[in-house]
């Protein structure tokens, strides 16, 4: 064996092992990620909150433009969370689960657009049997991760007004 | 002109099938119970107003009716609560005016039948409260216990008197909960701090509570609860922040749990 093979051989297993073992290394435990996930919801949790300030009075007062206007907010932040936390590397034992997850909170990004639409056309009562289903979709979606112990990043009806 | 019996029957039915069809989410949800987990702790928390419809523009009498626990995800033993928040929803209102009021110490150390005998004028709720016993050196052992909830005051404070009592072991204990304007979404909040006196060893598990009381003042049929549907007439329905239960532990720590439910305007 020539002298060059002798140095790259050794360099190209030692490339191939960590290559190998790259993915189970990158991957977070799940009380890494949980940290991680809510470090991005708490902002976000917040801001939604005060957005939403008083839009369930709005919808009571039939003040359906005001109350469209704070559910696009809503729809926004969420949308945007929702992209932040879906490109998180996952706990490699959690992958099914949180496939689960995060397939409810993407309902729930449609359930809130469809309600500001309902409300930007004045449709109170679609606009109130729709929140009956974001709210029951929310809580599917937490019972998925209960054992995460989520706080900002898990559903709360109080956040909506 | 008066409508025939069959028609008013597929109305009502018509009715009672929409009813049914908007309410099934809820219906699914307080089968279950919603949960939230801190550490170990699991927190669940169901519950409803009697009724569900309610008159949009003025106060009815109604019940509330709550079921709540603890439980560990690992089946390790419970932590020992040492204050319990109960929030109630603000579309209701508390009224104790003209009730009479049961002070804790003429229901101490009595049996349940004996504790309504002594203060049945001021019941405000019946319920039923299971904890787990763990004594040093022996096996924790479950203890069912019916509770009572009585009108009171604590100094100045209206209060509600929890009577909880055991027929095995035959045991009872007061737990005073004092009302609080309640924060946030919350109309009134009962706040009880449970007494050192009961040891370390009871943990609570699961409890139910239906407060309701009808009664009379100065000739005129008044209600302890009351609530409304405050929704337009082109709504049929309203989301709103039924009621929120929140523990602190003597470990340190503590968990909350806040359930939303509609009311149907009548």
């Amino acid at each position: 064996m020539s002298r060059t093979a002798a140095i790259a051989l050794p360099i190209l297993l030692v490339g191939l092992l960590a290559a190998a073992f790259a993915p189970a290394a990158e991957a977070p435990t799940r009380d890494e990620y949980v940290t991680t996930l809510e470090k991005i919801c708490k902002p976000d949790a917040l801001a939604t909150q005060k957005a939403m300030k008083g839009a369930r009075s709005d919808v009571r007062h039939e003040r359906f433009k005001v109350a469209a206007r704070k559910f696009a907010r809503a729809t926004a932040i969420f949308g945007s969370t929702l992209k932040q936390i879906k490109a998180v590397p996952r706990p490699s034992a959690d992958t099914k689960k949180l496939a689960k997850w995060f397939g409810y909170l993407d309902r729930q990004s449609d359930y809130l657009r469809q309600i500001t639409a309902a409300l930007r056309k004045g449709e109170g009562v679609k606009a109130q049997r729709l929140t009956a289903r974001f709210i029951h979709n929310g809580n599917l979606a937490n019972y998925v991760v209960l054992p995460f112990g989520f706080n900002y990043c898990s559903f709360k009806f109080i956040r909506y007004g | 002109m008066r409508r025939p019996a069959t028609s008013r029957a597929v109305s009502l039915a018509a009715a009672a099938l929409a009813t049914a069809l908007f309410l099934a989410p809820f219906v699914i949800e307080s089968a279950d119970g919603e949960q939230t987990q801190r550490g170990d702790v699991i927190s669940w928390l169901k519950g409803e107003p009697r009724p569900h419809d309610l008159p949009r523009d003025r106060l009815a009498p109604i019940a509330i009716h709550l079921e709540g626990g603890l439980r560990t995800a690992n089946g390790a033993s419970l932590p020992r609560v040492t204050r319990l928040e109960i929030g109630l929803p603000p579309l209701g209102v508390l009224s104790t005016r003209g009730l009479p009021i049961c002070p804790a110490r003429r229901i101490r150390n009595l049996r349940s039948r004996e504790a309504l005998a002594a203060c049945r004028g001021a019941l405000v709720g019946r319920g039923r409260l299971s904890s787990t016993v763990a004594l040093p050196n022996q096996a924790p052992f479950p203890v069912a216990a019916r509770l009572l909830a009585f009108n009171s005051r604590i100094g100045k404070r209206r209060a509600v008197l929890l009577h909880a009592a055991t027929a095995n072991p035959p045991t009872s204990s007061v737990l005073p909960m004092l009302l609080h304007r309640g924060s946030g979404r919350l109309g009134t909040e009962l706040v009880g701090r449970v007494s050192a006196s009961l040891g370390p060893w009871p943990r609570l598990r699961r409890y139910s509570i239906t407060l309701f009381r009808r009664y009379r003042y100065r000739r005129e049929l008044r209600s302890y609860l009351s609530g409304s549907c405050p929704v337009p007439p082109t709504l049929t329905a309203a989301p709103f922040s039924f009621a929120r239960a929140s523990y602190t532990f003597a470990e340190g720590g503590q968990i909350s749990i806040s359930i939303p439910r509609f009311c149907r305007a009548r």
